[in-house]
């Protein structure tokens, strides 16, 4: 076992090598650059294939070929060029060809900033292109998970033949931490029926997103949703850190639950009853983990912390479905919470205190 | 140590260059040298010396780095600046250059102000980081640099970490591998650099005569403020952080 310091873009790079991943198409965007450059060396170490693509809108489409073909592969992208994938994306679910996108997000709206936000949550838990389609969608929290869940993304795309969103913001892709790399599991590649590999004497296989006759596309849209209802019920996945008690419970994901755990700790100290859900999967979003903390009976509040102007919280508001308040504390435009004024939110609501 | 007036540090992506510029440009001024850290990192779009601007002034440093819009900006932008350090006389310039062969691009650009013999060109390392893990690959890498930077590095700075998770093991493990580097390369090790917690314990154990250069750690995430000096203690600076 060994431990190296790794950028968290790097991580992404690395985690998606072991997992079996040998084809990676993308083109370079502040604040994920990092990826593509480790993938530009790494790639060829192992006799996989890192190419450059022309614009965002040639990498998903790259990606759909390979995919298609039978490939295990990834792209990635900062917020405007995820915008540009969109369409490509749609064609992926359609298709239902697995694929690993990562979104490593920026400031925004329009061309925005380099700065760490988490205002892409509805681009990527709503489906950002068109039609009904549902991405899974994972967000890591440190350089260690990104490692750990690059893995169960190849794993899950492959599962439900759907592509998997990987959900980071800047300061996650930029930061360095220790992580331990175990020696390289041996990693796997199914048999793959669906792809258009060649028919060795067997009935033509077609990947096509194309359905004129509605009774055959509303027969696949139920296909499809067949498939999110199960993903629904079988993949919510959460952390519980101090919520057994908790009067009051902060929601947050990625880097502002890398705050919230500070905040929590520093509340504890001071005796007051704070606790956090850390959502690892934006969808399904994990309505599991209310309906437990609920059932506990002691919680009175939840305050939803993002660095956005409030998206996650239309999801814990459907998942307390009125049960008890949901209130948020945000910062946007690149700027990050920091712990002295989330705790001064906390202490708002707990003790009634005004500042 | 410092008998050269112009100090630059070069080194892959990550591999501590920053913090070792920052740190090594404070103990100049600790030693009572008037001197100036130059931002020259057009790499990295977060962790630069611009984000703690303020706090190095504060302690006495002269800063050269982008400014106003600019600071938070991704572009290659250089200040005119930088050009006064490289032929002032009179002060030290400290160099902090972005990482890899594609941010050591840049020093072709001052060539003609860096004679031979005038400046320190140090490439640090942490044996720790994913590409320069053995004797091999990190020559490899430092002929890449070299070559980009049309300049012949001068010495080794061994910098091997794991940030928050170093442990002693680790940086004599790191430090085994420098040492390999610099015999084959005939480079000196001009320094060794230990976060300043982990000092007493390296010195104790080590029996060779080198510089030792303690780190204090400005390139935090923000939920790390606190935990390292109370100096750097600044949620309030922290405004700017992380850009």
């Amino acid at each position: 076992m060994a431990k190296v310091l790794m950028k968290g873009n790097e991580a992404f790079g690395e985690g998606a090598i072991r997992a079996g991943c040998r084809f990676y198409f993308g083109y370079p965007i502040t604040p994920q650059s990092e990826l593509a450059h480790f993938l530009a060396k790494r790639m060829p170490e192992v006799g996989g294939t890192f190419l450059q693509a022309e614009s965002e809108l040639a990498s998903i489409n790259m990606v759909f070929g390979a995919a298609g073909a039978g490939a295990r592969v990834m792209t990635s992208s900062s917020g405007p060029g995820i915008s540009l994938m969109q369409e490509g994306i749609s064609f992926i679910a359609c298709a239902e060809l697995p694929c690993v996108i990562v979104n490593i997000m920026r400031g925004g709206p329009g061309l925005g900033n380099i700065a760490p936000v988490q205002s892409d949550y509805f681009q990527a838990t709503r489906g950002g292109g068109h039609g009904d389609y549902r991405l899974i969608v994972l967000a890591p929290s440190s350089v260690q998970e990104i490692i750990d869940l690059v893995w169960e993304a190849f794993v899950l795309a492959e599962k439900y033949l759907n592509p998997i969103l990987m959900l980071g913001d800047g300061l996650l892709g930029q930061m360095m931490e220790p992580v331990e790399l175990d020696e390289e599991k041996e990693f796997f590649i199914p048999l793959r029926p669906w792809a258009a590999s060649g028919r060795m004497g067997g009935p033509k296989r077609i990947i096509n997103t194309l359905y004129i006759v509605p009774e055959e596309a509303e027969k696949h849209n139920f296909k499809l949703n067949q498939k999110y209802k199960e993903i629904e019920v079988k993949e919510q996945r959460w952390e519980n850190y101090q919520t057994k008690d908790a009067q009051l419970v902060l929601v947050a994901f990625g880097t502002a639950a890398r705050v919230c755990k500070g905040v929590v700790d520093y509340c504890r100290e001071q005796g007051l009853p704070v606790g956090l859900i850390r959502p690892i999967t934006l969808w399904p979003f994990p309505d599991k983990a209310f309906d437990y903390i609920l059932s506990l009976g002691t919680v009175r509040y939840f305050l939803s912390v993002e660095m956005s102007t409030g998206q996650m919280i239309e999801d814990i508001r459907l998942a307390v479905d009125g049960r008890r308040p949901v209130h948020f504390y945000g910062r946007f435009g690149g700027m990050l919470p920091v712990l002295t004024d989330v705790v001064k939110e906390v202490k708002k609501l707990l003790l009634k205190e005004e500042p | 140590m410092h008998e050269k007036k112009l100090t630059i540090f070069v080194g892959n992506l990550g591999s501590g260059k920053t913090e070792i510029a920052l740190n090594f440009a404070l103990f100049l001024v600790k030693q009572g040298y008037p001197t100036t850290i130059v931002d020259l990192d057009i790499i990295n779009p977060y962790f630069r010396t611009r984000m703690v601007r303020h706090v190095l002034e504060h302690m006495g440093l002269k800063v050269v780095c982008p400014r106003g819009e600019l600071a938070n900006a991704d572009l290659p932008s250089l200040s005119p600046a930088i050009q006064s350090v490289l032929e002032d006389s009179f002060d030290y310039g400290v160099f902090d250059v972005g990482g890899d062969e594609i941010g050591a691009t840049i020093l072709g650009r001052y060539k003609t102000f860096l004679l031979k013999d005038s400046y320190a060109l140090y490439y640090v390392i942490n044996q720790c980081r994913p590409f320069t893990r053995d004797k091999a690959s990190i020559i490899k890498n430092i002929h890449f640099i070299e070559k980009s930077a049309r300049l012949k590095i001068t010495g080794l700075v061994s910098n091997t970490n794991l940030g928050w998770a170093t442990d002693i093991e680790t940086i004599f493990k790191g430090h085994e591998v420098v040492k390999t580097v610099a015999a084959e390369l005939d480079l000196p090790v001009a320094f060794l650099s230990i976060r300043r917690d982990l000092m007493l314990q390296v010195s104790m154990r080590l029996n060779e005569d080198i510089f030792l250069l303690p780190l204090e750690i400005f390139m935090q995430p923000p939920w790390y403020y606190g935990i390292t000096d109370p100096l750097l203690k600044i949620p309030q600076t922290a405004k700017e952080i992380p850009r």
